[in-house]
């Protein structure tokens, strides 16, 4: 008796995650499906209750809150409820339908076996682990493999494979694969494969084996070898791989021979190396070099994103090359002028000044000059070295700032007092729109002078944030400024027309949210770093936050960056301008789900900061 | 309403499965018994029936039954009419035939599921093919997408029945309209084992026109129907006549059924669900 589950198989294969699993497994795991009609107000998980249960909603709703009835969730059909419970063991947080509900029941230890037995399942379920979006960078490195999931071998086969005939000797073969600079030949009769003769086979079967140079290779090489279809993932290279500790994998196409996959085609990362940019920066004398130099930026950052660098990282490596542009111009511009008469600080603001640059963006930066300035005696030496270095990054692709946030405006060329003076009336009289305007230079890093100017201004900032609960406030409520594009219904809500219709701002409501956040907890325990990863780390150890708010809000970051990333080295591979409105559409599901879980996240952490301070008052 | 004029439906060879549960539904709507519904109700239920309760019927069919499938069936007591409804196991049947005179047409497949403390348990679930004695009608081929073709390797009533019986055995049957499944499988035991089936079936259309007539509400044509009740508790669209998704279907609704009942504010037994 074959039975045949098809409307609950049917839904299974189109739900996420259970659509990637195999056929078969679908028809079992229907079979496996208990299904429970629950009315609206039926609890389904409970605090402190044992898990049993996997759900997956066919029809009707379900709502999860966490202890305090603040609501966490909210599953409509086709969505997935229970898997922290089950994960942990028992349950923290209550879930009930909210509508009359058409349940799907898959038993613990079942979904335990399915996580098991299909990476793709328990990719998809790792950021829900532990009731944070990943303990687990999971979601971030799994993206990695998940993108070999997304790669078909043909389209890894670079070159036309080295085949030989059964009868040539060993030492043919060795020539053939010395030739050829491959690591293996592939042994053909007409154009059926036969074998595989491969650098590890010479050196066991028939060096140390003392066999004849003369042999026929038919007698040393591994007969009919394991092989794939060009049509299987690269993910199923590595599967098999792996399983059967091979380094050469021929691929087929039918019955020809398409080609062979080594692992180093696998793990090859063609990064271009960020170091070697960083000498070549160095060694150029005029902007229009240095612009040479730094047009990799894209191509080095779909590198590293493609390679499984985090967003963090690159960052990081992005800003350090900015930096050696921006200091080799402030080189220039001293060859040219002439020492300074007095010392000063470049620093810089925003994304650079956070480390956080992923592209060449708009230019933030300014000039902390030594307080013994005169404006009649050393006005222009500035003003001339402020304008060769910011016109020399705008040739390099850093353009104007469009809020004339750059050393080259006389307002913020200023010596120390005058900064002080700036930052003090911030602090001391916040004002909502000049907070707005100012807050970059609460990101502010010292770039190239005397670091001394720079240590002094600093440690008077965070000493006045420290003691002004009021400017912490106007800052939080800044902060609250840009919402995350979720709703309600854990929905993406996305831009409605305009020239960006239908689409996700990842920058304001994707990552500018959660740098303000945590310029705020930072700010509230003077914390000097402005990386947003480390202030948050930093600030929870200080406990301005809690290690789960910072663990999730830092995961949170790290997801949505790379997707911006992501879609931005998508743009800039179809010869568009990369820009930062993302369409839903182009994310795979994993991505989206994903993403609503960073979104989420960051929305809850806004709540709990609203709440701090109040926001809504100032 | 009773201003509607009864269906007059043929009880032709050709009459499908829709023709009869429309007839049905009438019924059960307008409360008039048409005759030619008549003609099966009074030769598929004989007097003795409405004379002797249900439990005494089925031990002394227990009794005379030969050994095998029907008389363990009928050895193994079941549920109580006080015990709330979902401590009661049930089977959701259902099935597809050559036509709806269950003295002349035959069954064509059976699909079932149990419904275990209130849950569908898929993994139990159960589908067979029967192969007839005759070739299929063209004309119920149509409906339920059974052609000879599929039927050729299929077992004979005989090798399936006793897996359908075993399935039932001290579970509650449910069916939507399930006189038809009633009377077919009741024939089948009389053919196989020389005694009928006895037993009350939970019928979804019926507990929904109960729950037309508790809410004051209308009843209006096709109101009755599988798909149509199941649309208005929210449940899923499914495909309709195969038997094991009817069943499915079925068991779903069901539960939906017992659970807006249990709305109300006493506990629901299975006695009232029992028509």
């Amino acid at each position: 008796m074959e039975v045949e589950l098809i409307e609950i198989r049917d839904f299974l294969a189109t739900t996420h995650p259970f659509d990637v699993l195999p056929a078969e497994e679908w028809d079992q795991l229907a079979k496996d499906v208990e299904i429970r009609y629950a009315r609206k107000g039926t609890e389904l998980i409970t605090p402190g209750q044992p898990a049993e249960f996997l759900y997956i909603v066919r029809t009707g709703a379900v709502e999860t809150r966490d202890p305090e009835g603040e609501i966490l969730a909210r599953l409509s059909e086709g969505e997935v409820c229970g898997v922290r419970a089950l994960i942990r063991g028992e349950a923290l947080n209550r879930s009930l339908t909210i509508e009359d509900s058409l349940l799907y029941q898959i038993p613990a230890k079942r979904f335990d076996t399915l996580r098991k037995s299909y990476k793709q399942i328990d990719f998809f379920f790792a950021p829900m682990v532990g009731g944070r979006l990943s303990e687990a960078k999971g979601a971030v490195v799994g993206e990695q493999e998940l993108n070999l999931l997304s790669i078909r071998l043909e389209e890894m086969l670079t070159r036309e494979a080295v085949t030989i005939g059964p009868e040539a000797t060993v030492q043919g073969a060795a020539k053939r694969m010395k030739e050829s600079r491959v690591s293996c030949v592939l042994v053909t009769e007409g154009t059926a494969l036969v074998g595989i003769f491969t650098d590890r086979d010479l050196r066991n079967r028939v060096v140390a084996e003392g066999v004849a140079f003369d042999t026929p290779l038919r007698e040393v090489m591994t007969a009919d070898p394991i092989r794939l279809d060009a049509t299987s993932y690269a993910f199923d290279a590595m599967l098999t791989m792996s399983r059967h500790n091979i380094r050469h994998l021929p691929v087929v196409r039918g019955k020809d021979i398409a080609g062979c996959i080594t692992t180093t085609n696998l793990i090859r990362t063609q990064t271009k190396s960020p170091v070697y940019l960083v000498g070549d920066i160095h060694k150029r004398s005029d902007a229009e070099g240095l612009k040479e130099v730094l047009s990799h930026i894209p191509e080095l950052v779909h590198q590293m994103a493609e390679s499984g660098a985090t967003a963090h990282n690159i960052g990081h490596i992005v800003s350090t090359l900015t930096d050696a542009a921006t200091v080799r111009l402030i080189q220039i511009a001293e060859e040219r002028l002439g020492p300074p008469p007095i010392p000063y600080v470049w620093a810089a603001a925003g994304s650079q000044g956070r480390h956080e640059q992923t592209a060449q963006s708009d230019q933030d930066n300014c000039l902390i000059l030594h307080d013994s300035y005169v404006d009649a005696q050393h006005g222009e030496y500035f003003a001339r070295l402020a304008k060769i270095v910011c016109d020399g990054l705008d040739t390099c692709g850093y353009v104007y700032c469009p809020g004339e946030m750059m050393a080259m405006t006389g307002q913020w060329r200023q010596p120390l007092k005058t900064w002080k003076k700036y930052f003090s009336k911030w602090i001391e009289e916040p004002e909502p729109k000049a907070l707005m305007l100012s807050s970059i230079f609460f990101d502010l890093r010292f770039i190239h002078g005397e670091e001394a100017l720079f240590d002094e201004l600093q440690d008077l900032v965070l000493e006045k944030c420290l003691k002004n609960r009021i400017f912490l406030a106007y800052m939080a409520g800044n902060a609250l400024t840009h919402q995350p594009p979720v709703g309600f219904f854990r929905n993406l809500v996305l831009i409605r027309g305009g020239d960006h219709n239908r689409t996700l701002d990842m920058k304001h409501t994707g990552v500018v949210p959660i740098i303000d956040l945590a310029r705020v907890y930072a700010l509230s325990v003077g914390v000097k770093a402005v990386n947003t990863h480390e202030r948050l780390m930093l600030a929870m150890d200080r406990k301005a936050i809690s290690q789960d708010g910072a663990m999730d809000l830092r995961d949170a970051l790290e997801f949505i960056s790379l997707t911006r990333l992501r879609h931005q080295a998508r743009k800039i591979r179809l010869g568009e301008k990369a820009d930062n409105y993302l369409e839903p559409e182009a994310l795979s599901s994993f991505e989206r789900s994903h993403l609503k879980d960073a979104f989420g996240v960051v929305k809850t952490m806004q709540a709990s900061m609203g709440n701090t301070y109040q926001a809504g008052r100032f | 309403m009773s201003t509607e004029k009864p269906a007059e439906e043929p009880v032709a060879d050709s009459l499908r499965e829709d023709d009869w549960e429309a007839i049905e539904e009438t019924r059960l709507r307008t409360g008039v018994v048409d005759k030619a519904f008549d003609k099966y109700v009074h030769t598929m239920e004989p007097l003795w029936r409405h004379v002797f309760g249900i439990d005494l019927r089925r031990w002394w069919l227990g009794m005379r039954s030969p050994h095998g499938p029907l008389k363990d069936y009928y050895r193994k007591d079941y549920a109580t009419l006080d015990l709330p409804w979902n401590r009661v196991e049930f089977l959701a049947i259902d099935l597809e035939a050559t036509g709806l005179d269950p003295d002349h047409d035959e069954i064509l497949s059976i699909g079932y599921v149990p419904v275990i403390k209130g849950r569908v348990k898929l993994a139990e679930a159960g589908y067979h093919l029967v192969r007839p004695r005759r070739p299929v009608p063209e004309e119920t081929a149509v409906i339920h997408g059974i052609l000879d073709g599929h039927l050729e390797n299929a077992p004979s009533l005989r090798e399936v029945l006793p897996h359908v019986l075993k399935a039932m055995t001290g579970r509650v049957p449910i069916a939507h309209h399930a006189r038809l499944e009633r009377f077919f499988l009741s024939r089948a035991c009389r053919q196989l084992y020389g005694n009928p089936l006895d037993v009350p079936f939970v019928d979804t259309m019926v507990l929904e026109r109960k729950a037309f007539s508790r809410s004051n509400r209308e009843i209006k044509q096709g109101d009755l129907r599988l798909g149509r009740i199941r649309e208005r508790y929210g449940l899923p669209r499914y495909r309709a006549h195969d038997a094991l998704v009817d069943a499915i279907g079925t068991a779903e609704l069901m539960l939906a059924q017992a659970s807006a009942m249990e709305g109300g504010k006493k506990a629901v037994r299975m006695g009232d669900l029992l028509s």
